[in-house]
């Protein structure tokens, strides 16, 4: 108790000198060696699979520890010419694309309702949501395959981009409405005096204000919707081509003689993830850095 | 013209008078308008989140008392059979054991291994920025993709694993990773661990960053060492980052499956099974959909319970601190 008390009292002080004035210790500098070996080791399998993809089925087998002797993209172009992965490639991205545009749509509204209802129905309906993040994908995806059979939506797109909508909207009803707590309600209603639509006042006056959260929740979504693979695997069967992760993943059962390609397939798929995070790690960081305080 | 320009000031000019003698009114007036706009900006979100996760949850329920096999249109109930069942199969909680030490395992090692690399990271002066980039982009792979690579790097006969320990002289430690059944699970649990945590470093890492200087240097002062003052001063201060990540961390475990379906498949028998994966083997794979709802409302009580319990647990270490 006494701690947080002394917090409070410390806090309104910057709490770190400007980092130019400090000196190289021997210290941090062990520390960014230690730091750099350690990302080497986690990374080596990434490493390996990216030297791999540079190399032949018999050179893989043969040597497994040899390096590629030529940097050719013969596996990258029978990787799109041999398999379906051209296909998969679109599926994922009109996936992860449609989902984040529609979340994005859908959320902040509902958690402004939320917020701006008042009263017992606003507790309700954020519990309501809130509980959905207990809910494991497994607990309700047997009914779903069920209802889209019944729906012809089974093996859609369509599908997966729904059954990822309700799953990740309690996670940004819980983002958006712990930020919209800290928003004052003169400035809408302002607005509002001034004649703008309800509609016209969330997306023109309060949307513009939940910027930081929008980034942090698309590229955490976005990310999160690239890189899943039990809900395209639960709903899209052989009628389609399947998402990248279940291309890989059929690939590994049909082509246990072309690692290469598998190999190949995996680089591919990291590259966008790490394009995302390039392009936004900035609000990403913070984002995770704001809600990591608040937490 | 005249008309519409001497018209127009009236509305606000007719609404303040109500708002000196009863505010209330004014209000009881407009509320209910504004509140079916509120409810109308809640609805998309609302109605699809009822069909997608509320609804088929109350149907797994359903579900979990039939004997449906997934694909029939018709079905009985048969009670609490699917119940018994599972809590007397030896495969189910085998199932268990192995969420238990995958989830909960990875969940404490992932952590430890996360606040000793976001310890790291604070002690830097220059750099920090990038190296925390740096420390990230591991986590950028999908634990699908790593499962996928690995399951290639252990592979007995051209994995590189294996021929690196026969390059080594030490042919006799080499071995079928996934297919020996005494140490797969391990084995399974080393892959989960294989990281430098991403999200769960960069929530310590903030976390450590708000802990005031000023108080680790009064703790210097008074003669504590670097074990103490972490102990003392650190510890506490982030107690809250701890409950979060480690809630986190045990949500994600308790439904594991893309490492035990990528690298195992639950095999050699159903040595490496995890709940999440029984759900999906059982309801899909062997057409025992009802049992696999059973087993799902199994898995969703286990989530609650064990959320609800290590928050309190953990929100009440917070408070003491």
């Amino acid at each position: 108790m006494s701690a947080t008390a002394t917090k409070a009292q410390v806090l309104p002080r910057s709490r770190r000198e400007p980092r130019a004035k400090k000196k190289w210790t021997p210290g941090e500098i062990v520390v960014m060696v230690v730091l750099s070996v350690l990302v080497l080791i986690v990374a080596s399998p990434v490493i390996y699979a990216l030297l791999n993809s540079f190399r032949s089925y018999a050179e893989i087998t043969v040597d497994p520890m040899g390096l590629p002797t030529s940097f050719t993209f013969d596996n990258y172009i029978a990787l799109f010419q041999q398999t379906d992965y051209l296909q998969a490639v679109l599926n994922t991205l009109i996936i992860t694309v449609s989902t984040v545009v529609l979340l994005v749509a859908i959320v902040p509204m509902a958690a402004y309702g939320i917020e701006r209802i008042g009263g017992r129905t606003s507790n309700i309906i954020y519990i309501l949501f809130i509980a959905g993040l207990m809910i494991p994908f497994q607990v309700r995806m047997i009914p779903l395959v069920k209802a889209f059979n019944q729906v012809g939506l089974y093996s859609t797109l369509t599908s997966v981009i729904l059954v990822h909508l309700g799953g990740a909207a309690s996670f940004g009803v819980l983002l958006y409405c712990s930020f919209l707590k800290g928003i004052p309600i003169d400035v809408e209603e302002a607005a509002h005096v001034d004649g703008a639509g309800r509609l016209r006042t969330f997306w023109a006056i309060v949307f513009p204000m939940l910027l930081p959260v929008t980034s942090a929740f698309v590229i955490i979504q976005a990310l999160g919707l690239w890189n899943d693979f039990f809900v395209p695997l639960v709903f899209l069967d052989s009628t389609s081509a399947g998402t990248i992760n279940v291309a890989i993943n059929r690939m590994v059962g049909l082509l246990t003689s072309q690692w290469q390609l598998i190999y190949t397939g995996a680089i591919l798929a990291i590259i966008p993830s790490i394009a995302i995070f390039a392009g936004f790690q900035r609000y990403f960081i913070k984002g995770m850095s704001v809600g990591a305080v608040k937490g | 013209m005249d008309g519409s320009t001497t018209t127009a000031p009236r509305v606000p000019t007719g609404a303040p008078p109500a708002l000196q003698p009863g505010t209330a009114l004014r209000r009881r007036h407009r509320f209910p308008r504004a509140r079916w706009a509120m409810l109308a900006f809640i609805a998309p979100a609302l109605v699809i989140y009822l069909l997608m996760v509320i609804l088929p949850s109350l149907q797994t329920v359903q579900l979990s008392f039939t004997n449906w096999d997934g694909i029939s249109p018709s079905y009985d109930e048969v009670g609490v059979a699917n119940y018994t069942d599972i809590l007397t199969s030896g495969r189910f909680w085998n199932a268990v054991k192995n969420t238990l030490i995958l989830g909960l395992g990875s969940a404490v090692i992932v952590n430890l291994i996360s606040l000793v690399v976001a310890l790291m990271l604070d002690k830097l002066n220059h750099a920090m920025g990038f190296f925390r980039t740096v420390v990230y982009l591991p986590a950028l792979v999908s634990a699908f993709i790593m499962a996928t690579i690995w399951k290639y790097l252990l592979n007995y006969n051209f994995g590189i694993v294996n021929s690196a320990l026969r390059h080594l002289g030490l042919p006799q430690w080499a071995r079928d990773w996934l297919g020996d059944s005494g140490i797969v699970v391990w084995v399974l649990l080393f892959i989960i661990c294989f990281t430098l945590g991403g999200n769960t470093t960069l929530i310590y890492l903030a976390n450590l960053q708000s802990v005031p200087q000023e108080l680790l240097e009064a703790a210097r002062i008074d003669g504590a060492g670097s074990v103490k003052v972490f102990w003392n001063v650190t510890w506490p201060m982030i107690a809250g980052a701890v409950t979060v990540n480690m809630t986190l961390a045990m949500i994600a475990g308790w439904v594991l499956f893309d490492q035990v379906l990528v690298l195992t498949t639950g095999g050699p028998g159903f040595v490496s099974e995890t709940m999440a994966f029984f759900i999906y083997k059982v309801g899909f794979g062997e057409y025992r959909a009802g049992l696999g709802s059973a087993a799902a409302v199994v898995l969703f009580l286990v989530v609650i319970v064990s959320t609800v319990a290590s928050n309190a647990y953990m929100r009440k270490r917070e408070i003491q601190a």
